[in-house]
């Protein structure tokens, strides 16, 4: 079951949400770990099993660090212990290695855990942050598990630290007025996946189904815009998701990305783009290697090393280091050689230009694949543009446009700016009527198939 | 103000979903959308296997999928925001004002790769075997769609299969005729398959290969039964952009008439059948007015003043073509291998008869698993 799905919205939703405010207060923490246990069931039994078992294995770990933790050199061994166990778990799933494990545990044959690349970042974070005293090993139990299973964050949702989830969990607070903003936002990320991320994944397919010997240069082009605008709404959908989820019960998450595909710089685009990962790469990896380096040249080094990492987090391969690289190189260059004050409108352009065509990397699985590609898309097939690609061009560009459109923050800025404005009353008077449509629109077009699970990676 | 807001938008969504859920949830349950032409899922029995691998969970979803609220409802809404948000592609359909096209690839074979299945019939049969292969409406009307919809051409995937078929095998070229008519009203604007007209026509080419004289256009009185159809097509997008559909019954009022027709159920039991059966006209499913409900045998006998017995091995493509040959010959056995239960040869005996015509649609010829009950 994914968010984006009829049985989600209209069935475990409003019943959840049932249960949880009969529930009395001091047992609502229980009741959404009861909650997650049975969207975890309505996955999969194995699953739920799964997720129970992870969390039960990091919580044995995580004490037994915060035991041995007088001696540093004893508390690395459960340290190391429960990271390597941890990404075992992530490889075991995300590359073709492991088959000898599934049948060890006696997986289902289809089973993935979705979402594990997530869950298991969280983990390994907290092994480290007990291990280095940043936190307490909590005893409660529930709100362990509730960390690695809780329903809204399970599939690609937002990625927090313990103490950060910690923290949203005791400021909990359910009111009207946060479940209004909670469905606005549920709207919104259920839009991004259903509206925008499906129907660009149509032209995606599309475009990357033409073989890539003779694909025009304007089809390869629609075809890399159309699968980087893709990847971001899913990305960004399923994280808005589940943040609007959470809102429905009183918990405030942090938002993941903040519009950063047409940013006038690359080093915002660096910033913006899945802060939450990004954040934990260099708050375990990168920062402890920085304090080491002290020449400049070492920690752009570093810097682009954590970029590769982050790419490979995300393809499990080759390809993914290349994206990650090429991004990482493109900031130091950008730091090192363009002069302070430029255009707004030429940066966005060489910020699109360049994660574009780092893209075409992301979305294919061999590298030497990649280069044909973007040799099409300089005309190298010697076809600029084809039937095929105006064919596309008509069909796509209103979508292409507006979802690009709706992956900046212009609107956001019209909105804020213009405070006290009449425009901004009016839409805020027609917004409820707006979402209201917008989630009919939304079950409209998940109602042929009930869902919409489409994942574009397995994450 | 902007608290006011927020809560007004928490009712109205909540409410709106609370209503669609509790709909969903206490309405009234169908097993069957005549819109759909297809039966509903049943809610899921809670197995402990199935629940353990995730499949009663699929199977929820499924069940919640088909019994959702106003469900024909929205998948009009659905095809109209489809169109226009990207090309006019719903759920794997072409949609415009002239037709609906399938521009969904099956994940089948290819064709060519079922050659053998119907070589090794012919081996084992002493009479002559002619063979049919129709391109569906995207064979014929496909190219106004770019190529990487439609992937490898019809034409091209039958002209492979006959060249892989023995020279034994009398091959009937069905594409070209069609393709040269394809300004006539020989396909159905919302279904895959062909009208009565467009059977006519290859009706003609093929029984002059079986070795007799076809009856001529104007001897038929032609009786429009409905129109109010709407295929296939339509049932996997509910778009009613395209006119409804014309279904024709062709009448050979001097000629043979039928004197017996029995079909042996898919349970086993025989029956009486009907060559045409309008009381299908009133259920979701109209096509199946030809011949009735799909069976795996029909045994038609004729007052035709001849011996000749045929076999037809078909799918659904032959149930408007088959009244057409009930003139020539005194008994026919149709056979649908499609739902039969098990091989053919618990059904009949081949070599009963001295011809047989294999009349499928091109789109059906990958189904190995279907077609392999033929040597069973």
């Amino acid at each position: 079951m994914v968010y984006s799905s009829l049985l989600f919205i209209y069935g475990f939703l409003p019943v959840s949400l049932l249960l949880y405010y009969i529930t009395p207060k001091k047992l609502r923490e229980m009741a959404l770990l009861f909650l997650s246990g049975a969207f975890c069931c309505l996955i999969s039994l194995y699953f739920f099993i799964f997720v129970v078992a992870f969390a039960a294995v990091n919580y044995i770990f995580m004490h037994l660090i915060s035991l041995s933790r007088r001696n540093e050199k004893v508390a690395a061994v459960p340290l190391a212990a429960g990271i390597i166990i941890d990404l075992i778990a992530v490889f075991a799933f995300r590359t073709e290695y492991f088959t000898w494990l599934h049948r060890m545990i006696r997986a289902p044959g289809s089973f993935y855990p979705v979402g594990i690349s997530f869950f298991a970042l969280g983990a390994i974070g907290t092994l480290i942050d007990v291990y280095k005293g940043r936190i307490k090993a909590d005893r409660n139990m529930v709100r362990f598990a509730l960390y690695i299973m809780f329903f809204p964050r399970l599939i690609m949702g937002p990625l927090l630290r313990y103490r950060v989830f910690t923290n949203i969990l005791n400021n909990r607070r359910e009111t009207l007025s946060g479940m209004g903003v909670g469905m606005t936002v549920f709207v919104k990320g259920l839009a991004k996946k259903v509206i925008a991320a499906d129907n660009l994944y149509m032209l995606y397919t599309a475009a990357f189904s033409t073989s890539v010997k003779e694909i025009s240069a304007l089809t390869a082009w629609l075809g890399a815009a159309a699968y980087i605008l893709c990847l971001y709404f899913v990305l960004s959908g399923f994280a808005d998701m589940g943040t609007g989820i959470a809102y429905l019960y009183g918990l405030k998450f942090p938002q993941s990305f903040n519009y950063p595909l047409l940013s006038i710089r690359l080093r915002y685009f660096a910033a913006r783009w899945q802060s939450q990962v990004t954040q934990w790469l260099r708050r375990y990896i990168t920062k402890p290697i920085y304090s080491v380096c002290r020449k400049r040249w070492m920690r752009e080094a570093v810097f682009v090393l954590g970029w590769g990492l982050f790419g490979f987090w995300y393809t499990v391969d080759l390809n993914g280091i290349i994206w990650g690289v090429i991004i990482g190189t493109a900031v130091i260059i950008e730091s090192r050689f363009l002069r302070k004050k430029i255009m707004n409108p030429t940066g966005i352009i060489y910020t699109f230009l360049t994660v574009i065509i780092a893209g075409v990397f992301l979305s294919s699985d061999s590298a030497g694949y990649s280069v044909s590609y973007l040799f099409a898309m300089v005309g190298g097939n010697g076809a600029i543009a084809d039937t095929q690609g105006f064919y596309l061009f008509k069909s796509y560009i209103v979508l292409l446009l507006v979802t690009m459109y709706a992956s900046t923050d212009l609107f956001r800025n019209l909105m804020t700016r213009s405070e006290r404005n009449r425009v901004r009353t009016a839409i805020m008077a027609v917004s409820p009527v707006l979402i209201l449509a917008v989630l009919i629109v939304c079950t409209a077009l998940m109602s042929y198939s009930g869902s919409s699970d489409m994942l574009l990676m397995k994450l | 103000m902007n608290r006011i807001i927020s809560k007004i938008t928490a009712l109205l969504t909540i409410v709106f979903i609370a209503i669609f859920s509790v709909c969903t949830f206490f309405g009234k349950k169908k097993d069957y959308s005549v819109d759909e032409n297809r039966p509903l899922a049943a809610a899921p029995t809670i197995k402990a296997g199935e629940f353990y691998d995730g499949r009663t969970a699929e199977k929820l979803d499924r069940c919640m999928t088909d019994h959702f609220a106003g469900r024909s409802s929205w998948l009009v809404g659905s095809t109209l925001i489809q169109k226009e948000l990207s090309e006019s592609i719903v759920n794997g359909v072409y949609v415009s004002e002239e037709r609906l096209i399938n521009a969904e690839q099956s994940s089948d074979a290819e064709p060519v790769a079922s050659a053998d299945i119907f070589e090794n019939f012919a081996e084992n049969y002493d009479g002559m075997v002619y063979f049919a292969a129709i391109p569906t409406s995207a064979g014929v009307y496909g190219d106004v769609l770019p190529s990487h919809i439609t992937g490898p051409s019809e034409s091209q995937q039958i002209s492979e299969l006959y060249e892989a078929l023995d020279g034994d095998i009398r091959k009937i070229d069905a594409y070209n005729i069609l393709k040269m008519l394809k300004d006539n009203y020989i396909y159905y604007r919302s279904d895959t398959k062909w009208t009565s007209y467009g059977a006519y026509c290859v009706y003609k080419t093929v029984i002059q290969k079986l070795g007799i004289i076809p009856t001529a256009y104007d001897k038929f009185s032609i009786e429009h039964v409905t129109d109010n159809f709407r295929g296939d097509l339509y049932n996997r997008t509910m778009s009613k952009a395209p006119r409804a559909d014309i279904m024709d019954v062709f009448e050979y009022r001097e000629g043979a008439e039928v004197t017996s027709c029995i079909v042996v159920r898919r349970d086993g039991i025989n029956a009486e059948g009907k060559i045409f059966d309008k009381s299908r006209l009133e259920t979701g499913d109209m096509y199946s007015m030809y011949l009735g409900e799909p069976v795996p045998v029909m045994r038609i006998t004729t007052s035709a003043n001849t011996d000749k017995k045929l076999l037809v091995i078909k799918d659904s493509f032959a149930d408007c073509f088959v009244p057409f040959l009930l003139q020539h010959y005194s008994e026919i056995t149709v056979l649908d291998p499609s739902v039969m239960s098990g091989g053919m040869s618990a059904y009949v005996d081949p070599n009963e008869y001295e011809q047989t015509l294999f009349l499928f649609g091109i789109d059906s010829l990958g189904d190995r698993k279907m077609l392999s009950k033929i040597i069973e």
